[in-house]
């Protein structure tokens, strides 16, 4: 591989202080990404700065308010066999287990999964549809945005020069969740997916108050439709809006039509799951 | 630039001198000389690079070799002891669960993650655990007979 100068921080301040230096200073975390696009030739970084030795930056924890928060140096792996996200946020341990292969999983982080921006991945649909939130720290502070806010486009990111992610947050679900994932690969199974498509049905008591669909790994953006007061009649009409709504990126996986057809159908019946198990 | 590491690998502590560029791959293979470790695709796809660190299966080919520091590393070259082989590498013999044996070695320790893990996985899940490595020869038959030999017997 191409050479470059490995950084090793201990902190997120020093860490800072080493990606404030320049355009071709990066963070790497897994490297699954990263390192591939080095090979590749597509980057030249002088200097990469190593996340990765980070002190206590991979922690899973939920405070008393039901806020979940995942240190951005949590592996895949360990966000999809975390007993808090199990227990939780089963839709993101079981989008989480769609990611890549095992050997991937055990090295790529959240972090650097957000990060990188790439549009072909599963968690940012799902999180989007959790009203997730990025935890962004610098050389100047820290800030926290929404994550829909977060990722602007193909490989864009809010991120600033200096910046890193240091953690994604989950708000506390009020009432009930019930969800499912749906993942399409048009080629091998553990490929990137062609479509992931979230639904989530929100209860409170008996009654579901909100419906959700959010389309990720289609479009260069999440696209996310709520609805208040759901009836099981009205929910083919949103997986119908989807489709309409979404600006498909045609591509190997496929054109763009063939995209919004899989947003109707996997829509429909991600939908139609979330409901049947929400009210059988 | 160069990092002072101290890793275990297959059982035996180590001090390596690493580049900042060099995976866990190439210190496996160009440095220490372990050439079991066979690298197909470097991009993190085919998995005959699979190596087990702490007991869990990574693609070497994505793993900078610094981060190898304090670990407990296992190749291909850790299972045979005092010429007997492994259980795994015993059962893939027995149903020839390979060809030309250039995805093994990764097959081997997949298999042996796997079964760290999980010693009692039913079909469905060693599919799913073992889709990402690939055979270019198309064994997959007889890998999942030798998995069953390894798991139905009693332990
Ligand atoms: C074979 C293969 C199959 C895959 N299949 C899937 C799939 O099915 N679904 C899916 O969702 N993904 C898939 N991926 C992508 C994988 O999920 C990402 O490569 C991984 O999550 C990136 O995380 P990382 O820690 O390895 O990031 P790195 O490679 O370390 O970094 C990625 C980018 O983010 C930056 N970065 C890293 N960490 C931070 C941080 N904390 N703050 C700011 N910037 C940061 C880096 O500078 C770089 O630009 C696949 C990857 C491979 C190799
Ligand atoms: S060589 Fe590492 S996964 Fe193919
Ligand atoms: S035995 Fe030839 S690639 Fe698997």
């Amino acid at each position: 591989m191409r050479n470059f100068d490995l950084l090793e921080p201990k902190t997120v301040t020093e860490a800072c202080r080493m990606l404030d230096d320049g355009e071709d200073v990066r963070p790497v975390s897994g490297g699954t990404a990263l390192l591939i696009l080095v090979k590749q030739g597509l980057l030249r970084p002088r200097t990469l700065v190593n996340l990765k030795k980070l002190e206590g930056a991979n922690a899973i924890t939920r405070d008393e308010a039901g806020a979940v928060r995942i240190e951005a140096m949590a592996t895949i792996h360990q966000v999809e066999t975390s007993p808090v996200v199990r227990e939780h946020l089963p839709v993101l341990a079981a989008a989480c287990h769609q990611v890549a292969n095992i050997r991937i999983r055990h090295l790529a982080t959240i972090g650097g999964n957000l990060a990188h921006g790439d549009h072909q991945s599963d968690p940012p649909g799902v999180l989007v549809a959790l009203d997730a939130e990025v935890e962004l720290s610098g050389t100047r502070g820290t800030r926290a945005m929404k994550l829909a806010d977060f990722l602007l486009g193909t490989y864009e990111t809010a991120l600033e020069p200096g910046e890193m992610v240091t953690a994604v947050t989950v708000p506390p679900v009020r009432g009930r969740l019930v969800s499912d994932y749906l993942k399409f690969t048009t080629g091998s199974s553990e490929e990137r997916p062609c479509a992931g498509i979230t639904a989530l049905v929100r209860l409170e008591g008996d009654r579901p108050v909100e419906a959700r669909l959010a389309v990720g790994a289609v479009a260069a953006r999440p696209l996310l439709l709520c609805e208040t007061d759901p009836t099981e009649g009205a929910l083919p009409r949103m997986a119908e809006r989807a489709s309409e709504e979404i600006d498909p990126i045609p591509d190997l996986r496929g054109s763009a039509e063939y995209k919004r057809h899989l947003v109707r159908v996997l829509g429909r019946r991600a939908l139609a799951a979330a409901w049947k198990e929400a009210c059988p | 630039m160069r990092h002072l590491i101290t890793a275990t690998v297959n059982g035996r502590e180590r001090e390596l001198s690493v580049k900042s560029s060099q995976t866990l791959l190439d210190v496996l293979r160009d440095d220490l000389r372990l050439k079991g470790t066979h690298e197909g695709c470097s991009v993190g796809v085919c998995g005959s690079c699979t190596v087990l660190v702490d007991g869990k299966p990574v693609s070497s080919c994505l793993m900078l070799a610094s981060n190898a520091e304090g670990r407990d590393v296992l190749t291909i070259e850790s299972l045979a002891r005092d010429g007997n082989l492994d259980p795994v590498q015993q059962a893939f013999l027995d149903r020839q669960a390979f060809q030309c044996g250039f995805c093994t070695p990764g097959m081997i320790m997949a298999v042996k993650g796997l079964l760290n893990e999980n010693p009692k996985p039913d079909e469905a899940e060693v599919r799913d655990y073992l889709s990402g490595n690939i055979c270019r020869c198309g064994t997959y038959v007889e890998v999942m007979a030798a998995i069953e030999d390894l798991t139905a017997k009693p332990q």
